[in-house]
């Protein structure tokens, strides 16, 4: 399993002689899905935490709880969501590129090339709960400012913006496994993997960036 | 023509007798029918005036002022001896004025008024002039026995006059600012007269304070004053209102440097605050800002509370914001006290900048996968 991080071309190629399975990268993306629900579930309670003058203690209580699990399994249904639709999209991409190979294999695959962000995951996690548990939680009266809030965390706070610069980084090295999951999965010379990951990972990153207030 | 020579002589002889002054003749009459000296009662160093009038008794007969001084050791005469003033005529009088000033020593003198007419009898009179010393008194009527911080006092004063004659412009000034009104105008004041006056004092720190006043006034056209000092000892009030902050919050808004204070005020003294107001103090960098720039607290009855919130700016570099109450008691005067609340701003929030253990675990992991990825590409 560590030649998947360290040496994807012959991971990719040995797996390429077995039967197509999806159970490991099912399992890769819950786990990373399940991290992010962490992340959420941490977001959910700062937000909430923030209209604790609005809401009544109870109905505080109470929100805090669903809101916490309903944003946890959201972000697990989100990640299995978003492996299928990048999936699809550099299932497509790669058609365009003359790709070959079925879709099972090319959702089997990028499902692995999930494994860096489970690591990038858990350190964005513990960094945005250290900015949580020593951060000035702002009082708002009007739900709406919430997201000018957030906003100027994403774009002003050094620790939120860390752990962004973290994900991508780690989003990197995911696309990286990609790569060499959709040159032997679609059949791709180096060349045009590159340009089928290349696209969906750029857009991905410059959508990130733009987040993070740089390009705003 | 022989029988009329002895008539022609005895008719020179008569009118020669008529023309011609003889030795023994009766001289004119001047008098001195009055004086005045004012002040009536003049005290160390004054300067006053002597006035005599000078009358011509005669009925028919002018009189001709040569000169008048007057003379005394100890008192000096500032003004010059009159010198050939005129003729008086019959039944005018004259008033001849004398400037003069006091020495230092308390008594009755006589200075005497030498007078010096044509054709009359020099005079020599004696004017009494008095010389007291002794000033004006003033001393405290009334003071209560407890003065307390923060509370108006009123203390009166009373001003006599132990001396003979009057004196005017009487006047107490306070040099305290605390005391209103800080001059009281007294007027005239007759001998053996008293004036009573009032002042207000409200002492703003605790401890020995010493008001002192000065009583000026005047006796003639020379002023004089008098100190008071009276040594006072302000203490708190053990029953007043005593207002104090709990449960002090600060918490950042979404506007940028802008905090709002939450917390309770509690009145832990005996007597009711009223009319409390919370404001942000005056400070470099620090701003009051809506909604709430001042929270009016209200009534605060004793071991009651009240919430309250304000909304301040601060600078990057204020680290404390004063907290300033205001309250009134019962009788409407007011106090005030001031609290500090510190800012505590937290590194991982405020901070621009990364820590330097954030950057280096930022290079590492990008170290990390660049070096993975670049094996990858080697193994390829």
């Amino acid at each position: 399993m560590l030649d998947v991080l360290i040496n994807p071309n012959k991971f990719f190629e040995a797996r390429m002689k077995g039967a197509e399975s999806l159970k490991i990268p099912l399992l890769i993306v819950l786990i990373s899905g399940m991290i992010s629900g962490i992340a959420a579930f941490l977001m959910t309670g700062i937000t909430l935490e923030m209209l604790r003058e609005t809401l009544p203690p109870e109905a505080l209580g109470l929100a805090s709880t669903i809101g916490g699990i309903s944003a946890f399994v959201a972000a697990v249904i989100g990640s299995l969501l978003i492996w299928v639709v990048f999936a699809a999209l550099f299932f497509g991409i790669s058609a365009l590129l003359k790709g070959e190979g079925t879709f099972k294999r090319t959702l089997e695959f990028v499902g692995y090339g999930y494994i860096p962000m489970i690591i990038g995951g858990l350190i964005s996690a513990v960094l945005l709960y250290n900015f949580i548990s020593t951060a000035q939680i702002p009082h708002v009266t009007d739900p709406t400012e919430i997201a000018e809030v957030i906003t100027q965390w994403m774009t002003k706070n050094p620790m939120v913006q860390l752990s962004s610069i973290i994900s991508i980084l780690f989003m990197l090295w995911s696309a990286n496994i990609w790569v060499f999951g959709l040159r032997h999965a679609r059949n791709l010379s180096t060349k045009n993997a590159l340009i089928t990951v290349g696209i969906l990972v750029a857009v991905y990153i410059l959508y990130s960036v733009w987040q993070l207030g740089v390009l705003g | 023509m022989m029988k009329l020579l002895p008539l022609i002589f005895l008719l020179l002889f008569v009118v020669g007798i008529s023309g011609t002054p003889v030795a023994g003749e009766q001289k004119a009459s001047v008098m001195i029918t009055g004086y005045q000296v004012s002040p009536e009662a003049l005290m160390y160093n004054d300067i006053g005036t002597v006035t005599v009038t000078v009358k011509n008794m005669e009925a028919v007969q002018s009189v001709r002022i040569l000169e008048a001084s007057l003379l005394e050791r100890e008192i000096k005469v500032l003004s010059d001896p009159y010198v050939s003033i005129g003729s008086l005529g019959p039944g005018e009088s004259l008033n001849l004025s004398f400037t003069i000033k006091a020495g230092y020593t308390d008594g009755i003198y006589y200075p005497r008024l030498l007078l010096e007419a044509e054709n009359a009898e020099n005079i020599r009179y004696q004017i009494p002039v008095k010389i007291d010393s002794t000033p004006l008194t003033i001393g405290v009527k009334e003071i209560p026995e407890e003065i307390v911080k923060g509370e108006r006092t009123e203390i009166k004063l009373a001003v006599g006059n132990p001396r003979p004659n009057t004196v005017t412009g009487v006047k107490i000034v306070a040099a305290d600012e605390n005391m209103i009104p800080s001059e009281v105008f007294m007027g005239t004041l007759s001998s053996d007269e008293t004036k009573v006056a009032s002042f207000n004092f409200t002492p703003q720190t605790r401890g020995v304070h010493t008001l002192t006043f000065s009583l000026e006034f005047k006796n003639g056209d020379n002023p004089h004053s008098a100190a008071l000092s009276i040594p006072l000892n302000v203490t708190e009030s053990k029953k007043s209102a005593e207002l104090i902050l709990t449960g002090i919050e600060l918490e950042s808004t979404l506007r940028m440097s802008v905090y709002k204070i939450t917390g309770d005020i509690n009145n832990a003294g005996l007597e009711e605050a009223r009319s409390v107001v919370m404001k942000v103090g005056e400070g470099a960098g620090i701003e009051a800002v809506d909604p709430y720039k001042a929270y009016f607290v209200g009534l605060l009855s004793p071991d009651d509370f009240s919430s309250f919130e304000l909304d301040v700016k601060v600078d990057e570099t204020v680290t404390k914001v004063p907290l300033l109450i205001e309250y009134k008691d019962d009788e409407g005067n007011l106090f005030s006290t001031t609290e500090y609340i510190s800012i505590e701003r937290h590194q991982t929030t405020s901070s621009k900048e990364l820590p330097v253990s954030m950057i280096a675990l930022l290079v590492v992991i990008a170290l990390l996968i660049i070096g993975v990825v670049a094996y990858s590409w080697k193994r390829r």
